[in-house]
């Protein structure tokens, strides 16, 4: 069927999808048997040998096939023998026919790895006992399964061995290029997924060298990636370089919340310190990949920490007390009905219904988030205002992308991943207003006015058509966009607009036009728990006591509540909340916790705890706890189970972990919103995220990191060099 | 006949009595040494403390140590110097001033110091290990 | 003669206990150690009829419950909370022969360094324990029988897209590759 797409030919193939010219085409659609070892199966058309293999759980080896690349076929490990064929073949490139016989375990197949192993151990260095991924190396594993017994190896001078220079490209990824069998894993990544086109090979045979052509960073926000990529040694972590060996680190699933996308990861701990963190396969949100800060921002967690819970003297100096003398000192202060609380991008679900519940029973209402959302209309009453509605994995399926405000690769690197893909197999188009950054994939520059989103609602601008044309369109906008002062004004014209395209290009009901990209991993779980957005009211009202649980962004400062307010800070680093703060409660980070945290399409995920809070911090939810019982408002819930039962009473959705909650009253929300002012400011449409150096340090924990520091100095670096060009589109 | 009906027994208690100086030395015994025992003085070392042997009590028990009255009840394992520990701990039977190839180093004839474990001047090691986490401190 | 069936008796219904969770690929701890102080038995030994006798005698119907003698003490059981997940591939590797298991984990407890040679210790004794099932619903069932709350976290995996060489050198997609 590969041989025979007359579709190809014709102009119309330029709109179908790959899947569709497969399943529209000519020859088969339907699925036929093979016989792997003897097992039959049923498979499509068009899969792979390899891939048929997988469905009857034989794995056979590969170096350079990964299922999320595109297929290179180069370092021939693959080979099996196929009945009648008087040649192996590579079962990752070859579709399978019917009824054909592939023999994974024969001695043809046998002997063509092992002469492959050869042929890949003859050039590669014996330093497993030095080499970083020793333990966990593709190539140790199958030298050892499927290599030969014995080695041909007679050069005892070791004059024949290739040696490659090192090559620096960056301060993450470390390279010991010796040790490289050019599985070409690395530059199929950067250039498919990564968008950038900086790795590359150059010469042939045994001169190969994988390398940057140039001397060149490799910058991209999810260059780790390429560390879990590459099956040998060649490229490491420079951060965990001769730290520790795969089999003496205890391995904790967590979630990561440096961003909203809540991307799954493992956290390696060993001595009660994080070592690495590692992606977790999760198809519904990050598949295999990781982005750059929630990967190497865990340095953070050792630096800056509270330690001890601080109080401010009378000579208003802060000073480090026990638990006891610290939880009086605020216990006193809390006698009154003024708080505020404000919660930062950190905090977890259990805090903050706990936080919630404290100040309700003292009599206080106000409870807020830092950032803004726009209240008028029905505000954040429906979730399906403030969520990414459409599912962050079926962003690859649509084929028209409207991003509003919003530079997904910085504020959600995995989700411009997902565009991405779209975008390279999907044939997606994305249309953009804001100020022109690099999203690594070619997208039509609308312009930054915000009187576009008017004119698009309206049908009047020629991208209007575009939108009314596709079959699976998408509208993502920006938080950052909506926090301006007439948010609420464009929220509303956006769900006009999305609430148009639904009816124009008659989408399925399934599909959710209206999409909002959030950047802080608690902001979704906040709003579900009735916090209010943005912290303009508390300017206004001037509480006696301020309580903030993790808020660093500087949204609220201490000119803004006045001499006089107390200001009680609970977090986990000393960052701005710690710097203006009169009593500091220390408390977990999110290796530290088993917490709940919310992504940005409304999915529940829980955090484990890898380490235990570090001096005498302790677990959020539990300083609130204990606070509760010294005040005599003692909260109802002792245990972990406990405060979750509380919080499915709040939102039934925070418990239900793993699953996604989806928000149905878009429609609703737009009626609610037509009496919302339309009157824009003329200000234009930004974002504050624009440039590389920008993404590094966001939040309290990569602010801490020395290794994010050393990122955006590399940056800086690069753009000193000669070969460094501005990024155009 | 006397030992079958226990007179030796009598014997010895009268011999305890007077080995400590009589019912008010030997209560004062007890209080000090929780034990009463008869037996020769086979040597006393330069702080004063005697050593006593008897083979009458079994081994293990049959040498003993009586500490200086200076020292009270503040006595210890310490106050043995290092000239009688090999008798009094039976690595040797010679007594300290009997063995003709006993070494003499410096050691051996070093002072005695004070135990100084539970004050404030004991030893503690010091940790090598290197601080995991840095803490925030407050900027003054 | 009586006795001597009894102790027969015994000593198949431990065997056949073993064999029970055996065949679900499950470990139970506490069955192994009964076997231990019984031996093994040859199944042929019984006739018919004891066969029955016995296959009727170690029916239980109820939910089992081996807290209170399975030796762990009230504290591990009643405030413990066990997580039932699969094991996740290792991200840095493409095999995923080891990826399919069910494991139980417990909640982390704390842990400490001691101050003059770095060592981490903890007081909790469950935390190096691991233990794999075959299937879900045998851990499910072992935490049950132990009387551990739970819960359960299904793995996330789809099937992979159908993809081809050919994609690299097609002249009219996006997918065509630039770089080599």
């Amino acid at each position: 069927m590969l041989r025979g797409p007359l579709t190809k030919a014709l102009p119309c193939a330029r709109i179908l999808s790959p899947v569709k010219t497969l399943s529209t085409s000519a020859i088969n659609n339907e699925k036929f048997e093979v016989f792997i070892d003897d097992k039959k199966v049923m498979v499509d058309p068009g899969t792979t040998v390899l891939q048929a293999a997988a469905m009857v759980g034989v794995e056979i080896p590969r170096f350079c096939y990964h299922e999320r690349l595109s297929v290179a076929g180069n370092c021939r490990m693959c080979l099996v023998e196929v009945e009648k064929s008087a040649k192996p073949v590579a079962a990752c490139a070859m579709p399978v026919m019917k009824g054909w016989r592939v023999k994974t375990n024969s001695e043809m197949t046998r002997r063509a790895r092992e002469g492959v192993m050869e042929f890949l151990l003859v050039n590669h260095p014996l330093d497993c006992p030095i080499c970083d991924q020793g333990g966990e190396c593709d190539l140790q594993d199958q030298s050892m399964a499927f290599g030969s017994d014995r080695s041909r190896f007679t050069d005892i001078d070791h004059s024949g061995k290739r040696a490659v220079e090192d090559k620096d490209i960056g301060p993450l990824v470390k390279t010991i290029m010796t040790r490289c069998i050019h599985c070409t894993r690395c530059i199929r990544f950067a250039s498919e997924v990564a968008g950038v086109d900086d790795l590359g090979t150059t010469g042939r045979g045994s001169d190969m060298q994988v390398g940057t052509y140039v001397e060149k960073l490799f910058l991209s926000e999810l260059s780790g990636n390429v560390i879990d990529l590459c099956p040998v040694g060649a490229l490491t972590s420079k951060p965990y370089s001769f730290t520790a060996r795969p089999w003496e680190t205890r391995k904790t699933e967590s979630v990561d919340v440096l961003d909203a996308v809540g991307s799954n990861i493992i956290v390696s701990t060993r001595t009660g310190e994080v070592l690495r963190i590692l992606p977790r396969l999760n198809e519904d949100i990050n598949e295999e990949w990781l982005a750059d800060k929630g990967r190497f921002a865990y340095d953070g967690l050792k630096r800056q920490r509270l330690l001890t819970p601080f109080v401010r003297n009378c000579q208003g100096q802060l000073i480090a007390t026990e638990w006891e003398d610290a939880l009086i000192a605020v216990a006193q202060k809390l006698q009154t009905s003024e708080i505020a609380g404000v919660v930062g991008s950190l905090a977890d679900a259990e805090s903050m219904v706990a936080l919630k519940d404290l100040l309700n029973r003292l009599g206080s209402e106000d409870l807020y988030t830092e950032y803004p959302f726009p209240l008028e209309g029905s505000g954040t009453d429906l979730r399906s205002s403030y969520l990414l509605n459409n599912k962050i994995a079926r962003v690859e399926d649509a084929d028209l992308v409207l991003l509003i405000g919003t530079n997904p690769r910085f504020e959600a690197p995995l989700f411009n991943a997902r565009l991405r893909k779209g975008y390279l197999t999907n044939e997606l188009d994305v249309g953009y207003i804001g100020p022109k950054v690099d999203l690594r994939y070619d997208y039509e520059h609308l312009g930054e006015s915000t009187d576009l989103i008017k004119q698009l609602a309206s049908g009047s601008h020629a991208f209007s058509k575009k939108l009314a044309c596709a079959k699976k369109p998408l509208i993502v906008v920006g938080a950052d966009l909506l926090s301006r002062p007439d948010g609420a004004a464009i929220l509303a014209l956006v769900q006009q607009l999305a609430a148009k395209v639904t009816t124009d290009a008659n989408v399925s009901s399934e599909w959710k036009v209206l999409n909002v990209l959030q950047k802080a991993a608690s902001q979704v779980a906040a709003l579900d728990l009735g916090y209010k957005p943005g912290t303009a009211s508390i300017r206004d009202k001037k509480p006696k006591v301020l309580f903030l649980l993790g808020s660093d962004e500087g949204t609220i400062s201490r000119g803004d509540v006045g001499q006089d307010c107390f200001i009680i800070y609970q977090g986990h680093h000393g960052d701005h909340g710690a710097s203006i703060a009169d009593a500091i409660l220390p408390g977990a980070a999110y290796t530290e916790k088993q917490g709940t945290y919310v992504n940005t399409e409304g999915r529940a995920q829980q955090t484990l705890t890898a380490v235990s809070p570090p001096g005498l911090a302790r677990e959020d939810w539990k300083i609130i706890r204990a606070l509760s019982e010294i005040i005599g408002e003692k909260l109802p819930y002792d245990t972990l189970l406990e405060i979750r039962d509380r919080l499915g009473q709040v939102a039934p959705h925070l418990i239900r972990y793993g699953e996604l909650e989806e928000a149905n009253y878009a429609e609703q929300a737009t009626e609610l919103a037509k009496g919302v002012s339309s009157n824009l400011s003329s200000e234009p449409v930004d974002v504050k995220q624009k440039n590389l150096e920008d993404y590094y340090m966001t939040d309290p924990v990569s602010r801490a990191s020395g290794t994010m520091a050393k990122c955006i100095q590399a940056v800086h670096k690069q753009k000193q060099s000669k070969y460094y060009e501005e990024a155009v589109n | 006949m006397a030992k079958l009906i226990g007179l030796d027994k009598l014997a010895n208690y009268f011999r305890v009595i007077k080995h400590n100086g009589g019912i008010l030395g030997s209560i004062k015994t007890l209080l000090r040494t929780d034990d009463l025992k008869f037996g020769t003085l086979v040597g006393v070392d330069k702080l004063g403390n005697k050593y006593f042997e008897n083979n009458l009590y079994f081994y293990g028990r049959n040498r003993w140590v009586v500490y200086h009255e200076k020292f009270g009840l503040n006595y210890d394992g310490s106050l043995v110097p290092s000239e009688w520990y090999g008798w009094l701990h039976y690595k040797t039977d010679y007594l300290p001033h009997e063995d003709p190839g006993r070494p003499k180093h410096k050691w051996m004839i070093q002072d005695w110091s004070e135990n100084l474990s539970g004050s404030d001047k004991q030893y503690v090691p010091y940790g090598t290990t290197r601080t995991k986490v840095e803490g925030w401190t407050p900027p003054k | 003669m009586s006795s001597m069936i009894g102790s027969k008796l015994c000593r198949a219904s431990v065997q056949l206990m073993r064999c029970q969770p055996l065949s679900k690929s499950a470990c139970c701890l506490s069955s192994i150690k009964s076997v231990d102080v019984a031996g093994p038995l040859d199944l042929k030994e019984i006739t018919g009829k004891e066969r029955k006798e016995l296959q009727e005698y170690i029916t239980v119907d109820q939910p089992m419950d081996i807290s209170l003698v399975s030796g762990v003490p009230e504290e591990h059981i009643k405030t413990r909370l066990v997580r039932i997940a699969t094991t996740p591939k290792n991200p840095m590797q493409s095999g995923t022969h080891n990826a399919n298991n069910w494991f139980i984990q417990f909640d982390t407890r704390e842990r400490w360094e001691n101050p003059l040679m770095g060592w981490s210790s903890t007081g909790d004794p469950l935390s190096n324990m691991s233990v794999t099932f075959s299937n879900k619903e045998d851990a499910i069932q072992h935490c049950e029988k132990n009387g551990w709350k739970y819960f359960v976290e299904e793995p996330k995996w789809k099937t992979p897209k159908v993809k081809s060489y050919a994609f690299n050198f097609s002249w009219n997609k996006r997918t065509r590759t630039s770089t080599k």
